[in-house]
């Protein structure tokens, strides 16, 4: 009990920090740029449906790769920690290879990760994330700095190509939603 | 406890009103409280959905830190008016979005709060945590306004206003009721008093009538006693005079003593058979007979008897005017009322005075007959008014035992009234009393010229006549008597003491003139039948039916027998046995 509450103290403290940073402009630090899109990968978890098949067991967590060169560091590991999707925890897995995506659902392409984007194409229930910052060509998800913000653009197609389901509610907050 | 129910009971409000009035109180607040709470839990319902509302809207804003589409959701809570603040705050408890209305403030931290709902002040707040697949995002907050109370006592004046009506309603009729109950327990009250009053007033008839009815049977046994008294008193004295008359009679050869002593047992014989008429008239039992009189004959022919009545001290004075119209009436009732009213006036002067009989016509008016009116005046002592009230009761009198049956005067008014006259009597004390006889006019000729009479001096004097009578007879004495009147007057005869023994000697072949029978008879035969019979075997051969008894003489008249009443003296018996053998040869 007494660790529970010190964990979730713990956690609104990076939280509020994470979003205390992200309020202030991204180019003050790049540091905190990362922390937020590490929050953000979490959070996708949660307004993305994928095909119950795409989990090995009920319990099976939402596994988030990150391919390439890896920006986020500790913070997405923590950003992961005691958070759930649909009942599923989240779990950080980063692949010696970018086509090793097996058992992954979300997937971060880092600098120098295409190679994933083709591997991605045959793997149904996979949610591509891609970054203006590393990447020209885009995933389902694309992260761009618009204002000063952390935002994204959509591609619907390619997400329901795979069989994934975008919540409205993250639809609506995107910059682009590209669909058919 | 017990004596406060009870006085409720018998109060003006029964415990059923008060009940009833409890009744709607509980129904009217239990219906507010329920209504309140539904409306309360309505109210929170729809602010709850409308929190969830946005916690589900805003959650992507949260997530993805888009302050503008945070906004934009919470301005939209805005359309409810009702709505006083909405905020969105992240998962640090900081304020992400807002609006206040003004005087609304919002903190921008807020305390941290799980799923509320709390009605707080006159606001209602409720917070909603924002999730999404699970995870906390941060919490959507609304504060809306509790309906105000003057809206919700508007809310309740309808069901107020029915309450207040039903009471209203109530507690008339309780008072009606009250009233009604009152006024139906007044009249019980009122028919239970009459009912007794009822009981008690037949009650008091019973008892009246018990009373009466005892009074009744006194006055009858005073009646009689009087009567007893009275007749024997007068029946004594008249026994006296003759008993002693007939002894002095037998004592004495001096014709002219023996002739007044003789006449003095007649008028005793006489008054005696007055008597027992009189008597029969009130009784009703005797046969009125009605004969065309002519007054002026009638008073002249009885003038003798009156003036032999009265004392010398009293003088009397007959007024009859020519041209009186004659009237119907018994000539033997009349003659007994006139001496009647006579001994009357005389016993009213006892120390003398004057007795004026007077008669006049009286013309009846429209409707009414002509009526003679006979006026008996004395100037004697009056009556008080007590008196003349009662004067015609019979067996009224004021004279002393002896002196009066109290039959006269009742006479008299049983004669007037079966004649179909009138009796009245006027008196003042002191100055006298007059007595006026009215009797009907009758048109018809005269029938009997004068009084039926007997003079004493034609007795001696009577002519011998010649017959053989056959005279049944039962009672010896009464045939011995009668032997000697018939021998007397030349008859022979033969007795026989029942029909049956007259009806076999008249078979034997005899030859008789008359019969002559008592009418009362032992026998399977009476008088009557007797005479029936002798008219159907012998016709032709006379029958004279004698008695005293006036039932069996009016059953006579009826069927034409010739009768002779008891009692009576040797001349009437001469008379009628002579017109009956007259009419017996005249008729063969």
């Amino acid at each position: 009990m007494t660790r529970t509450r010190r964990t979730a103290a713990g956690l609104a403290a990076v939280w509020g920090l994470a979003l205390l940073i992200a309020a202030t402009p991204v180019a003050a630090s790049h540091g905190l740029e990362y922390a937020v899109k590490a929050n953000y990968l979490v959070r996708f978890a949660a307004f993305v449906e994928w095909p119950p098949r795409v989990f090995s067991s009920a319990q099976a967590p939402v596994v988030i790769c990150v391919v390439g060169r890896d920006p986020f560091g500790r913070t997405l590991d923590t950003a992961v920690r005691s958070q759930t999707a649909y009942g599923r925890p989240l779990a950080v897995r980063r692949p010696a290879a970018a086509t090793e995506l097996a058992g992954c659902q979300i997937v971060y392409v880092g600098e120098g990760g295409a190679a994933a984007m083709t591997a991605a194409e045959s793997q149904p229930g996979l949610l591509t994330v891609t970054d203006e910052a590393s990447s020209d060509e885009r995933g389902a998800i694309h992260f761009v700095i618009s204002r000063e913000r952390v935002r994204f653009h959509i591609d619907q197609t390619a997400a329901m190509r795979r069989g994934l389901t975008i919540s409205s509610r993250l639809l609506n907050l995107a910059l682009t939603v590209r669909a058919r | 406890m017990m004596a406060f129910v009870d006085r409720l009971r018998r109060g003006r409000f029964p415990l059923m009103v008060l009940a009833s009035l409890l009744l709607l109180l509980i129904a009217g607040v239990a219906t507010t409280v329920v209504s309140e709470r539904g409306l309360k839990q309505q109210l929170a319902r729809e602010a709850e959905a409308q929190a969830d509302l946005l916690a589900s809207a805003v959650s992507g804003a949260l997530a993805f830190d888009d302050r503008a589409a945070a906004q934009d959701y919470v301005d939209a809570v805005q359309v409810n008016p009702n709505v006083m603040a909405a905020a969105v705050y992240d998962e640090n408890n900081r304020v992400v979005a807002s609006f206040a209305r003004p005087g609304e403030t919002i903190s921008t931290i807020a305390t941290p709060r799980d799923r509320t709902t709390r009605f707080e002040d006159g606001r209602l707040y409720v917070v909603r945590p924002v999730e999404e697949a699970g995870q906390r995002l941060g919490t959507a907050r609304l504060r809306l306004l509790d309906t105000p109370p003057s809206q919700r006592f508007s809310r309740y004046v309808g069901l107020l206003l029915v309450l207040g009506l039903a009471v209203l309603v109530v507690v008339v009729l309780a008072v009606a009721q009250g009233a009604l109950r009152r006024a139906n327990r007044e009249l019980e009250r009122r028919a239970e008093a009459l009912a007794e009053t009822n009981l008690l007033l037949q009650q008091q008839m019973t008892e009246r009538e018990k009373a009466e009815e005892a009074l009744r049977q006194s006055q009858k046994m005073e009646a009689i006693g009087r009567l007893t008294g009275g007749i024997a008193h007068d029946f004594n004295n008249l026994l006296m005079v003759a008993s002693s008359g007939i002894e002095l009679l037998d004592r004495t050869d001096d014709p002219k003593k023996r002739k007044r002593l003789s006449e003095g047992v007649r008028q005793a014989v006489e008054r005696g058979a007055a008597l027992t008429r009189q008597m029969l008239a009130f009784s009703r039992r005797s046969p009125l007979k009605a004969d065309v009189l002519d007054l002026p004959t009638q008073v002249e022919g009885l003038r003798f008897l009156l003036e032999r009545s009265l004392r010398e001290d009293i003088e009397v004075i007959v007024d009859l005017p020519d041209g009186l119209w004659r009237i119907e009436a018994d000539a033997g009732e009349l003659e007994l009322a006139l001496l009647n009213l006579a001994v009357n006036a005389r016993d009213a002067m006892p120390n003398g005075g004057t007795l004026t009989l007077s008669a006049q016509n009286v013309p009846g008016g429209e409707g009414a007959h002509d009526t003679v009116c006979l006026t008996v005046a004395d100037t004697g002592t009056g009556m008080s008014q007590a008196v003349t009230s009662r004067v015609f009761e019979p067996f009224f009198t004021t004279k002393e035992v002896g002196r009066g049956t109290g039959l006269g005067l009742s006479q008299v008014y049983g004669f007037a009234r079966s004649s179909g006259g009138e009796i009245s009597v006027e008196s003042a004390e002191g100055v006298g009393t007059t007595f006026t006889l009215c009797l009907p006019r009758s048109e018809k000729p005269a029938t009997i010229p004068g009084p039926a009479q007997t003079p004493a001096a034609e007795t001696g004097k009577a002519r011998r006549r010649g017959g053989r009578l056959l005279l049944v007879e039962d009672d010896d004495a009464v045939a011995a008597g009668v032997g000697h009147m018939l021998r007397d007057l030349g008859y022979t005869y033969v007795r026989a003491a029942q029909a049956a023994d007259a009806l076999s000697i008249l078979e034997g072949g005899e030859r008789f003139d008359l019969v002559l029978s008592d009418m009362v008879m032992p026998g399977e035969l009476d008088g009557l039948a007797l005479g029936n019979e002798i008219r159907r075997r012998h016709a032709g051969l006379p029958v004279v039916l004698t008695t005293g008894y006036s039932e069996a003489a009016s059953a006579a008249s009826a069927e034409n027998f010739r009768l002779l009443l008891k009692p009576y003296g040797i001349g009437q018996m001469e008379t009628v046995l002579a017109e009956a053998i007259g009419e017996g040869r005249a008729g063969v």
